[in-house]
């Protein structure tokens, strides 16, 4: 009886609507079968909230491939990518996909393993399937718009492991109607910014909504971009020409490692305090429970509970198709913090946070015909193939623009008008460092636990400072044997800088 | 089947202290005085029907089991190298983790509380159907009892972070409704009201297979103990704890054996619902384990805090099966 | 007349027990019927469709065709995102008909898609979970049959040491596994589901197998020895006959633990041919939390997926209830 319903024919004869591709029952011809995991957004078969359709975008775009390339199928599949016991055992053993959506980051902890393919020189030959004369035709790296956070995908190592065909940013969906009502307007600095919330907080409203882990990500990186900049110049010890280009100053984790052991971010150095400080300031501003498992801060958002929500991109779709949204809804960027809110701080503008959304890493198993010589992979031809027939411009408009959610990063493509904002939040400065996903996962843990803790006032500022310095300990020590880092090369660079320092004041150990 | 004629007695421990908890005396005796080698020989064919559930466990659960406990003495990890560095990896987690005490804390706290849960409720539960006069009502609501498990644990916890934890769940309505004080930064993220929380999910406990166990406990009390207990004028309470009680004993001490088995290495819910935070304030072990194996990519590591959890698995359940043997001692006395 | 009373006191405290336990339950078969921006609005309420369609038959049945009124999207360009504002749609008037039809397909649409994502996984799922109860209890119940009817040499060690085989993490062993089942060949097969499963499975089974083998009366199998009967011939002709109901709850139990068990499968085949159910829950859940899935497919999800073991309930309660009353389950 069982059985029988199982093998109900599906409703509505929309038989194609499924999670991924049919697996496969190729024609004969077929010699290459090319497992391809686009992330959970373009996921063929997802319905997105909200909507009728299922997602085809991507499939169409394989379609096309298999008809230029008849001995190759694509398939699309799923996979828990996210998490990381299948990441490891898949890799590990060769199973992988042979395209695979992962955090770039996720993919820093393993380069030394060779699971992933470099892609440099294929970013610097011509893209085969780009028109004559058009970005792409003499190197592929020049079809992607955002060259900046692009490069922010690349390994320490200085090796690019993936293909970004989207963006996603960050920004303050705020309350329009709200403000309105209490007179209120767009912050033009951080003071102004604790001063709109006052305001709001004192009509019984949440002033700003967001979850611990973006808090720890997104907040910690602007703040320590916002007290640390002026130091930029001092602080970056390896100029790395290729992606100083795009993002000159980012201080890699050998770099910071290295800072770290003169004194930088430990309690001696009053910089790493003040950024603790302006974090805990904000506090009161936001919402009581900064865990998303016991608050949804886009319900508390849309029910109007809140009055800003520190989202990105993605949640732009659900406050477009919600009928029953009540008020108008803005979008602004954070403000800068100023002199007279922060004796470090200068008023520079806030950095980009966000950046690559689906991040495409070609893994061991694409050259699994040819193991030992990538160059010779067939399958790998063809797999480098379909990724650059992805990032034509026909082809990313078809999978990125099929949804409200993330910004084209191909040259030629429009993003939806309601992510335009998003568009100009990416042309600013890059952040300095990425303090969440730079290190080992244990520190992400520790950094966004003790943060959250402190935060409510479990442990005072002193504590959290010292249990940071702790586990930063930890990590550093960590990664510079895991990763084999020679940090005692920056102590020429260092001794050169002397003179510099001695122009800034507050620097640990007195600059020395 | 040559050794037709032997159904073994109990050679090697019926006289020993603890016997099995039924007692043999119906199978057949035979001569005490034939060796030990003689008795394997003569239990050839019973030692091969065991072989399919040996063979299976040895594939598929020993093999795995022997390669982590190898494991745990090196600093590993998956598609790495390995390195041997002897009882590290447990010096480190025994003396030198800082969460091994609040984890260890809140593993404890946890499974307590489940233990005494599953001790308490669907006895009492299963009492309640039992003295319902009605026999069809009684079946019913057995039935109705079962339906929570057939949905899934993580569409559990889900729902229960939803409907009953959320910023407008049923706890904080009710809360607000009543005029009681919330705790300050909702349930998962205030120090002092994650872990009941945690604890408090899948209350009232009832739902489940545990009411029919108990059930089927009491329905195997015969009538001339109640009968007798009455006449010694034990009712009511005196009755239930007097009579009831330790006639279910043998079904509690599975229970609670499972539970233990499952809570100390349970971590999926802490996953879910805080990932052990604030801080480590909801941290337990085994979550503690999943991170170093998967996300800390210290496989050596994790491996070392799964055997210590093993052998504290073990130690538990053989206390339990002492302990809980010689209550049921003490009701074979009363009988 | 006492005894009535006390059971209606009995019955008010089982109800509210019985509502407490179940209440979770409803406000997942509630919301697989609310659309996302409904349950953003708010997480309990009655679905805006099923008011709808109450309200507009009201409306026909009261003389006001006129107030039956939807906000109707327009059609999305093939290939393009919607983006009109929703907010911005009016409300048409359409027919009684139309209406009506809309909000149905509305009411079910989280269970239609939920549906197409589970269709092909469903057969794996029963494939996998059927045979290996089926595995569990052929193999357990042999050898739990040997443990409670014999006494031999090591059969209390062997005994504890199966039953220890428990006690081990099972996070302990996902990887160590997942390496050996690939050197074993068997990745991407049901037998690296079913074969584990059984291997796991089997333990709780002998115990509770063993538990109502002992009960058994001892005359049957003296007058079947008398007879000339072996071991496996005792087993086969006595105690399986009399095992039913106790094989109907180790089913039940083995197939609760298989169906909804997720990281194995996910891990132990890459390949979507084999994907179970519970995989298909995973990846559906995962689309949640990227920020783009439908929040009533998610909810319909659950309850489809619980379907099977509904069904596997009611047809196999009665012989469940009775498997346990008989009072295997003990220690």
């Amino acid at each position: 009886m069982l059985g029988l319903w199982a093998l109900w024919p599906p409703p509505e004869g929309k038989s194609q609507a499924r999670l991924g591709s049919a697996p496969s029952t190729q024609p004969a011809n077929v010699k290459y079968v090319i497992k391809f995991n686009p992330g959970p957004l373009y996921l063929p078969g997802v319905v997105p909230e909200n909507s009728d359709k299922p997602i085809e975008g991507i499939a169409k775009v394989g379609k096309a491939f298999e008809a230029l390339y008849p001995d190759t199928k694509i398939e699309f599949i799923g996979v828990p990518g996210d998490v990381r016991e299948w990441l490891v055992t898949s890799l590990s053993s060769g199973e992988a996909p042979d395209v695979v959506q992962i955090n770039v980051e996720d993919v820093w902890q393993d380069i030394q393993k060779h699971w992933y393919l470099p892609l440099d020189k294929y970013y610097d030959s011509p893209n085969p399937f780009a028109k004559p004369g058009a970005p792409g035709s003499v190197k592929w790296w020049d079809m992607f718009k955002y060259p900046i956070p692009t490069r922010g995908t690349m390994a320490p190592d200085g090796h690019m492991y993936c293909i970004t065909l989207d963006m996603i940013e960050t920004g303050i969906f705020y309350n329009k109607t709200l403000f309105k009502k209490l007179g209120l307007h767009e912050p033009k600095n951080w003071s102004e910014f604790i001063q709109i919330q006052k305001v709001i907080k004192e009509h019984g409203i949440t002033p700003t909504v967001i979850d611990r882990q973006s808090l720890a990500d997104w907040g910690v990186d602007l703040t320590f971009y916002q007290i640390y900049e002026p130091l930029r110049d001092l602080m970056d010890l390896n100029y790395d020409p290729k992606r100083g280009e795009y993002m000159h100053g980012y201080l890699d984790w050998d770099e910071l490692i290295f800072l770290h052991d003169k004194g930088f971010f430990t309690p001696a150095d009053p910089r790493w305090q003040e950024v603790w400080r302006i974090l805990k300031e904000w506090r009161p501003y936001l919402s009581q429970d900064l865990n998303p498992i016991g608050t949804d801060f886009m319900q508390q958002f849309v029910t109007q509970k809140a009055a800003m929500l520190w989202g990105h991109s993605m949640m732009v779709s659900r406050l477009v198709n919600d009928p029953n949204l009540g008020f108008e809804w803005g979008l602004f960027y954070l403000p800068p913090i100023t002199k007279e809110y922060s004796r470090f701080a200068t008023g520079v503008d806030q950095c980009v946070i966000g950046g690559s959304a689906m991040q495409y890493t070609v893994t061991n198993h694409a050259w699994s015909d040819s193991p030992n010589d990538p160059d010779k992979s067939e399958r790998l031809k063809r797999v480098i193939a379909f990724l650059q027939f992805l990032t034509t411009p026909e082809n990313c408009d078809k999978v990125v623009n099929e949804q409200i959610a993330l910004l084209p990063n191909i040259k030629g493509v429009e993003p939806h008008k309601e992510l335009m904002k998003f568009d100009e939040i990416l042309q600013r400065h890059y952040a300095m460092t990425k303090w969440f996903f730079t290190f080992d996962n244990q520190w992400d843990e520790v950094l966004m636990r003790e943060l959250e803790l402190f935060l409510n006032d479990g442990i005072d500022r002193e504590d959290f400072v010292r249990v940071l310095e702790k586990d930063l300990e930890r990590t550093t020590k960590r990664i510079t044997e895991r990763k084999d880092l020679d940090i005692d090369r920056f102590q020429k660079v260092w001794d050169e800088r002397a003179k510099m320092r001695k122009q800034f004041s507050g620097l640990p150990n007195d600059g020395k | 089947m040559t050794e037709s004629s032997t159904p073994l007695s109990d050679t090697t421990d019926a006289t020993g202290p603890g016997g099995p908890v039924l007692a043999y005396t119906t199978l057949r005796e035979t001569a005490r005085s034939r060796s030990l080698i003689d008795h394997i020989a003569a239990s050839a064919s019973l030692y091969a029907m065991l072989i399919p559930t040996f063979l299976l466990l040895a594939l598929f659960c020993l093999v795995p089991f022997v390669i982590a406990i190898w494991r745990s003495f090196q600093e590993y990890e998956v598609g790495g190298t390995a390195k041997f560095v002897g009882l590290a990896n447990y010096r480190e987690y025994l003396f030198h983790d800082y969460t091994f005490l609040q984890s260890f804390g809140n593993m404890i706290f946890l499974t307590l509380f489940a233990v005494i849960c599953v001790m308490i409720v669907p006895l009492i539960v299963a009492k309640l159907i039992f003295s319902l006069t009605s026999e069809r009502a009684s079946y019913i609501y057995r039935i109705l009892f079962l339906i929570p498990i057939i949905v899934p644990n993580v569409a559990i916890f889900l729902i229960w972070r939803g409907v009953i934890y959320g910023d407008d769940g049923l706890l904080n309505l009710v809360s607000r409704a009543l005029h009681l004080p919330l705790p300050a930064h909702g349930w998962f993220s205030t120090p002092s009201t994650v872990l009941w929380a945690i604890a408090f999910i899948g209350f009232p406990f009832a739902g489940g297979i545990n009411i029919l166990i108990y059930y089927a406990g009491l329905t195997s009390i015969p009538d001339s103990v109640h009968e007798a207990a009455e006449l010694d004028g034990a009712i009511g309470l005196r009755k239930f704890f007097t009579i009831d009680v330790p006639m279910v004993m043998s079904q509690i001490k599975l229970l609670v054996m499972l539970t233990i088995i499952g809570g100390v290495q349970a971590f999926e819910g802490v996953y879910i619902l805080t990932g052990g935070g604030p801080g480590f304030r909801s941290l337990v072990p085994g979550l503690w384990m999943y991170d170093n194996a998967f996300k800390f990519q210290r496989m050596g590591y994790a491996c070392a805090i799964g055997v210590i959890l093993f052998l504290l698995i073990l130690a538990l359940t053989i206390f339990n099966m002492r302990y809980f043997r010689s209550a049921e001692q003490l009701q074979g006395q009363t009988r | 007349m006492k005894q009535k009373r006390s059971d209606i006191f009995i019955h008010l405290i089982l109800l509210t027990i019985l509502g407490l336990t179940l209440l979770p339950f409803v406000f997942v078969i509630n919301n697989s019927f609310r659309r996302t921006n409904e349950q953003y609005h708010s997480f309990f309420g009655v679905p805006e469709s099923a008011s709808n369609l109450v309200r507009f038959t009201w409306f026909k049945l009261t003389g006001q065709p006129d107030r039956i009124e939807l906000r109707i999207m327009p059609e999305r360009k093939d290939g393009k995102a919607q983006t009109v504002r929703a907010a911005d749609v009016p409300m048409t008037r359409i027919s009684y008909g139309e209406a009506m039809s809309n909000c149905w397909h509305e009411l079910y649409k989280g269970f239609v898609y939920a549906w197409q994502v589970f269709r092909p996984f469903m057969i794996n799922s029963l494939i996998v979970s059927i045979s290996s109860a089926f595995g569990v209890v052929l193999v357990s119940s042999i050898s739990a049959y040997v443990f409670a009817r014999y006494r031999f040499p090591g059969h209390r060690a062997l005994f504890f040491v199966i039953i220890s085989f428990m006690m081990i993490p099972w996070v302990l062993t996902l990887v160590p596994s997942f390496l050996w089942v690939k050197t074993l060949g068997l990745i991407n097969s049901y037998w690296v589901l079913i074969l584990p499963y059984i291997a796991g499975g089997q333990i709780i089974a002998i115990f509770l197998f063993k538990g109502f083998f002992e009960g058994l009366p001892e005359e049957l199998f003296e007058s079947a020895r008398l007879d000339g009967a072996g071991h496996f011939a005792q087993y086969w002709n006595i105690v399986v006959p009399l095992s039913k109901q106790i094989m109907a709850v180790v089913v039940i139990v083995n197939i609760l633990g298989t169906w909804n068990n997720f990281l194995w499968p996910l891990i132990a085949n890459p390949d979507q041919k084999f994907s179970v159910v519970s995989t298909g829950l995973y990846y559906l859940s995962q689309t949640q939390a990227a920020g783009n899935g439908d929040k009533s497919t998610m909810f319909a999800a659950y309850v489809i997926a619980s379907i099977p073991l509904l069904v596997l309930f009611i047809y196999a309660t009665k012989p469940f209830m009775t498997g346990v009353t008989a009072g295997a389950f003990k220690a």
